[in-house]
């Protein structure tokens, strides 16, 4: 009765979800999110503002990232700057300790992987974002989550989580029908949420000027599965739609670090709601900590106990599984990308251009 | 972790209706609730959806617990799973679909929970201890026992009591019990314990072998009772033992320091214990008390054999 039911469908490699439910259980329930350490990825380490000729450190799964400029371009690497190369080096920098870096969408990207493989077209699309950058200081902000990032980024994709745990923001679970339906490729998962008259988004209600009671809500949350990225993308009506990129950065296994952007240039300046929604990041990402902190720990190893599942999860289940299969093809060796990343994704995730 | 042991994990006022409490046992996250009709409800506090504690969500109106997270919603009695909100469905869910029960019984302002939720139930009492509280101290459940048998003063405080090194009667079994009684001096100037030819009041303490769960009376040389306490250490998560303690002041006392122990706080456990004096004592009743633990355990094999 609770069991996801999937459609089978294949590309040239197979489908990386099992069509035979028992195999599809199987590796949903062997999930150990800790580790899964996927390599050669793009990680949005900072925002672009951020990246001056000071050095400034990040990091991914605990490898060291110094970023800075030069002449106005950004650049990353194993060693600060003024230490030079001292002890040993990883494979994931070049001779020089430098990594891969690039500049999109007013982030500093850089590679995590061998650098060899480094490809512009490895950068997620998102389309909300200026690829040149220069959203607002007012739209960026930075926010942790004590946990790590797959059960971050398995919070976000199960969105009836919101109508609990960010009710006071969001909304809460009142409304006359919701369905969800979920689409992936090798590289990416995408959920749609559709909600009928769902009761209104209190900060839309407060802020936004909305005064109707019930909303007609269209969420979308497409994650990247290497970079661990994430785009939300939510159309209301009435009221503004919300164009959120959600990076979860693997500082370390256990530790996650989010530089988000909020492109609320949709929304008139004489709007409250246009400054005050990415301020919001600051309440529901410790409101999301309580949850996901404590799951972390026991998310640490395998355990005999399985996780009960709803028709609901099917998101979250397919997510699990899709990062596992990057696992299992990347232990193999094979560190290709048979889908492209950073097609424009607009049409999947219903994004109309302005 | 004795599967069919009752522990006293909170004070009946601590839990209530309005918010679930967490507590441990061991390792063993619990959560702990009151329905609309009174009735305490325990059950593992790990939702078995996303592994969230259950203790961060709310308990309905219907006297059911929901997860925080995504607003799964159980059974107290059962642990059974009755309503997953978005799916707006009323199927019933299949039995496997459920948080972990436990065994909850109340009794003499005691919460106790066992991990055997089919454990049969402690017999009640109705005894009334008005002064209460509870303390987390950072030493492991086994040896703040042994710190409680070989010198009490290290974990609890009578108010004008000062403990000695001298026990009327040393470590024995009582009705399942390990019971011991220690003399005691009240404070201010007198002869010291070791020359003291007779002692105003004593301590007897008698401790549950499995739990540590010990009922305190403290009397004076007539026997009459001066001070009930019970105190119920639990180990908890990381090596801390939660005690929890009620105790009452006899109404009726006779000399002065007996009645001066009604102004003020008669009766305080330690949340420090001070890790100097502890590392010196030397064990005398504790060794004693492993001795008679390890007897009991054979005498209940024996009897569950036969």
């Amino acid at each position: 009765m609770l069991d996801v039911t999937h459609p089978s469908s294949s590309d040239d490699h197979g489908d990386a979800i099992p069509s035979d439910p028992r195999e599809f259980a199987a590796k949903v329930n062997a999930w150990v999110p800790h580790d899964i350490v996927l390599k050669d990825a793009w990680f949005p380490l900072a925002h672009s503002f951020a990246v001056t000729a000071k050095p400034v450190r990040r990091a991914v799964y605990s490898q060291p990232y110094f970023l800075w400029r030069e002449h106005g371009v950004a650049l990353a690497s194993e060693f600060h700057p003024a230490a030079g190369l001292i002890g040993a080096k990883s494979t994931f920098s070049d001779a020089a300790g430098r990594y891969p870096v690039i500049e999109k969408y007013g982030y500093v990207w850089g590679w995590f992987g061998n650098p060899a493989n480094a490809a512009p077209e490895h950068v997620p699309s998102l389309p909300y974002l200026p690829e040149e950058g220069g959203l607002p200081l007012h739209m960026l902000g930075t926010v942790r989550f004590d946990c790590t990032a797959p059960l971050s980024l398995e919070n976000l994709i199960d969105l009836t989580h919101a109508d609990f745990l960010h009710a006071d923001v969001v909304g809460d679970e009142i409304m006359d029908k919701e369905t969800v339906e979920v689409f992936h490729d090798s590289e990416t998962i995408t959920m749609v949420r559709t909600c009928v008259n769902k009761s209104v988004a209190p900060i839309m209600k407060w802020f936004g000027g909305v005064k109707s009671d019930v909303q007609q809500v269209r969420q979308v949350i497409r994650i990247y599965l290497r970079s661990h990225a994430a785009i939300a993308y939510g159309r209301f009506s009435p009221g503004d739609n919300v164009q959120l990129f959600h990076p979860c950065v693997p500082e370390t296994r256990d530790r996650t670090r989010l530089d988000y952007a909020m492109n609320t240039t949709n929304v008139k300046k004489t709007n409250l709601f246009r400054y005050l929604m990415p301020k919001a990041s600051y309440k529901v990402s410790r409101q999301d900590s309580t949850m996901t902190s404590p799951q972390s720990p026991r998310y640490m190893h395998p355990e005999k106990r399985k996780d009960l599942h709803s028709p609901l999860d099917e998101a979250g289940q397919k997510y699990r599984v899709l990062m596992l299969a990057l696992a299992e093809r990347q232990a193999r060796g094979d560190y290709a990308y048979r889908d492209n990343v950073s097609a424009d994704c607009s049409d999947i995730i219903g994004y109309q251009k302005p | 972790m004795a599967q069919d042991a009752w522990w006293a994990v909170a004070r009946s006022e601590e839990v209530t209706s309005a918010k679930p409490i967490n507590v441990d046992i061991g390792d063993q996250p619990v959560v702990l609730w009151r329905d609309q009709h009174g009735a305490a409800h325990a059950l593992e506090d790990r939702c078995p959806h996303r592994r969230a504690p259950l203790s961060l969500g709310c308990v309905l109106g219907n006297g059911m617990i929901q997860c925080g997270y995504h607003g799964w919603t159980f059974d107290g009695e059962t642990g059974h799973l009755k309503n997953i909100p978005n799916l707006k469905s009323d199927a019933k869910f299949p039995p496997i679909y459920r948080a972990t029960p436990f065994g909850v019984a109340e009794s003499a302002g005691f919460v106790r929970v066992c991990l055997n939720a089919k454990a049969t139930a402690p017999v009640a009492t109705n005894e009334n201890l008005p002064l209460s509280g509870t303390v987390n101290v950072a030493l492991d459940h086994d040896q703040y026992i042994a710190a409680l048998f070989d010198d009490p003063a290290l974990v609890l405080a009578m108010r004008g009591v000062r403990f000695t090194p001298y026990l009327t009667t040393e470590l024995i079994v009582e009705q399942g019990l390990l019971v011991m009684e220690r003399s005691c001096q009240w404070a201010g100037p007198h002869w010291p314990a070791p020359f003291s030819s007779d002692f105003p009041i004593s301590l007897r303490i008698a401790t549950d072998p499995l739990t540590g769960e010990s009922e305190l009376s403290l009397r004076d040389d007539m026997l009459r009772p001066v001070l009930t306490a019970r105190i119920a250490p639990v180990p908890a998560a990381r090596g801390v033992t939660q005690v929890r303690w009620r105790a009452r002041l006899a109404p009726q006392r006779s000399g002065l320091m007996a009645r001066a122990m009604g102004t003020g706080t008669p009766f305080t456990l330690r949340s420090a214990i001070d890790g100097a004096a502890l590392r010196v004592l030397k064990p005398s009743a504790s060794i004693h008390a492993a001795a008679l633990r390890a007897e009991l355990t054979a005498r209940a094999q024996q009897s569950s054999a036969a």
